[in-house]
């Protein structure tokens, strides 16, 4: 399932859009190819486009929180963009509310963001 | 339509037990209903036809009534009502279809004055012809049967109209409701949502999907939550509050909480909310304030000279 | 005093079932013109539930339906496994029970984005799930 997932590096910062249904392993994949890209290059910042996902389960938002966390170990910072209101809603009224990751409205916003913190 | 009014209603078995006691409908009484069927059949006609003479001969009743078609329509509903009676049982399936009646009327208007009224007419017409048609003895017997089934059949409809008063109501209250959570702009990328009244679970609901969807769609950075006008809030009011927090940062947007009142900073203290990652303000003046401040725009008092 | 317009059964026994499963739901959900949030609910719901029989019995089958009750329509969906049961029901429902592959979201998180929820479990012979969710009003 490598691959299936694009990621596109600009200047430091990865961007990552997805625009399939994310099923366990393409998310898995989506997290192994985030953190593979990281160690080939220099990013320090990780922008995930999820504008595409109509339905985000625990599972997957777990996945997107984890790697968020493990690019952050590797000093990266992560934010997510393009969340839908029905999906924010969801994953609220389940009781998970993401505490430890960042978001932002759309792609101009997340890289402005990252773009605080990162050096072009 | 007629099964949720049984909901409405709670009409269930129990219910139907206790009506039936109450109304004093036994299994004695559906026995000499049963009996009496081809006498009704017999005389359906004559009663339908005096039922409607009464109706359409009144103007109030007779306005309902707008067309030849229309008219034998009812008849023949009329007549399949007046023989149902005749069926010998009172079940729940019974009941469904007396409350499809009630609802009926309900539907086009028809009040519960004039429903009563006409049946008055209707006993009448059947008691003329159960003491021609029976000794007295048996008419009277007979007489007292259908007369406990047609009332057990009108608190049956009365019930009917109650229910659907109340779902107008309902529906008025969720108008209301909608009218009075506004999501108003206030500056680009700024949105104001004032609360007024109580929140209940439903509203908790709606507030919180109303506003993300304008979070969007504006792609606003800000939103204030104004809860002034909220009279009481409890730990479920508070819980709602920050999930609507939550999932507005999900979105890439900040909640500004304002109007918050000693006994709300008490509430919010007390549920153990971490306070420290929400912007809240005692007054929403402060809370437009702030939402400038955090896009970097500032307001400037002319009179004193400010900053540029 | 449900009508069940539509019946779907599917089994659950690989990973991706659970795609399958989850986009059928909002198919559904969608043909049933439930809004947004209702839509993206069920599904969530449904995927968490189709997850749950699959790492917790190792498979199962749900029964997808779009129901009406005369006024409005509604997507219900039942799950059955034949595994362990759920060993702490109340736990469970709490949302403080989770393993590798679940948040321990998965049910408790299910019946706050429901209408209506009903489970059924017994250990040694399985459980039932079943979730419903209506049109708005």
């Amino acid at each position: 399932m490598i691959g299936t997932v694009p990621i596109l590096k600009i200047g430091r910062t990865l961007l990552v859009s997805i625009q399939i249904e994310l099923s366990d392993a393409v998310a898995e994949g989506m997290q192994n190819d985030v953190l593979a890209a990281l160690e080939r290059t220099n990013a320090k910042g990780i922008v995930v486009d999820i504008s595409g996902f109509d339905t985000v389960d625990t599972y997957v938002a777990r996945i997107l929180a984890e790697t968020a966390k493990m690019a952050k170990l590797m000093g990266a910072r992560s934010v997510l963009v393009g969340m839908r209101p029905e999906v924010a809603a969801t994953l609220v009224r389940m009781g998970y509310t993401m505490d430890d990751v960042q978001f932002a409205l759309n792609l101009d916003e997340g890289l402005a963001l990252l773009g605080h913190v990162i050096p072009r | 339509m007629h099964a949720r009014y049984l909901r409405t209603l709670k009409f269930d078995e129990l219910e139907l037990a206790s009506r039936r006691t109450f109304f004093r409908v036994t299994d004695e009484d559906l026995a000499r209903l049963a009996s009496l069927r081809s006498f009704a059949e017999k005389h359906t006609e004559a009663i339908v036809e005096a039922f409607y003479e009464l109706l359409l001969g009144h103007p109030e009743t007779a306005k309902f009534f707008s067309d030849e078609l229309a008219v034998k329509h009812v008849k023949k509903l009329q007549r399949d009502y007046f023989l149902q009676l005749f069926d010998g049982r009172c079940d729940l399936a019974y009941v469904e279809n007396r409350l499809r009646v009630g609802a009926a009327h309900e539907r086009i208007g028809l009040a519960p004055k004039w429903y009563l009224g006409a049946y008055r007419r209707y006993l009448e017409v059947v008691r003329e012809q159960l003491f021609k048609t029976f000794p007295s003895d048996e008419a009277r017997a007979s007489m007292e049967s259908i007369t406990r089934i047609v009332f057990f059949d009108m608190s049956i409809a009365i019930d009917t109209y109650i229910a659907a008063n109340l779902e107008t109501i309902g529906r008025h209250q969720l108008a209301i409701r909608e009218l009075s959570t506004p999501v108003i702009r206030v500056h680009e990328r700024i949105l104001l949502m004032p609360l007024i009244g109580t929140i209940d679970s439903l509203r908790a609901n709606q507030i919180m999907d109303a506003l993300l969807l304008r979070v969007v769609e504006e792609q606003a950075r800000f939103v204030i939550v104004d809860i002034a006008g909220v009279p009481v809030v409890d730990t479920k009011v508070a819980d709602s509050l920050l999930k609507t927090t939550a999932a507005v940062r999900m979105l890439g947007a900040q909640v500004i909480l304002t109007g918050i009142s000693a006994p709300i900073a008490r509430t919010l203290v007390q549920l153990g909310v971490d306070v420290s990652s929400m912007h809240t303000c005692a007054r929403l003046q402060e809370g437009i304030e702030l939402a400038l401040q955090l896009a970097g725009k500032v307001i400037v008092d002319r009179e004193k000279g400010g900053a540029p | 005093m449900i009508d069940v317009v539509a019946q779907y059964r599917l089994e659950i026994q690989i990973e991706d079932d659970i795609v399958i499963v989850r986009r059928k739901a909002r198919q559904l959900a969608q043909a049933r013109k439930l809004d947004p949030f209702a839509t993206a609910a069920i599904t969530t719901a449904v995927s968490e539930l189709t997850r749950n029989v699959l790492v917790h019995a190792g498979g199962g089958s749900v029964v997808l339906e779009e129901i009406s009750d005369g006024e409005r329509y509604g997507v219900r969906a039942t799950f059955e496994d034949h595994g362990p049961g759920i060993a702490n029901l109340e736990l469970a429902l709490a949302g403080g029970h989770s393993t590798s592959k679940t948040m321990g979201l998965g049910l408790s998180g299910s019946k706050r984005l429901a209408d209506r929820f009903e489970v059924k479990t017994e250990k040694g012979v399985g459980t039932t799930v079943r979730i419903e969710k209506w049109q708005g009003l």
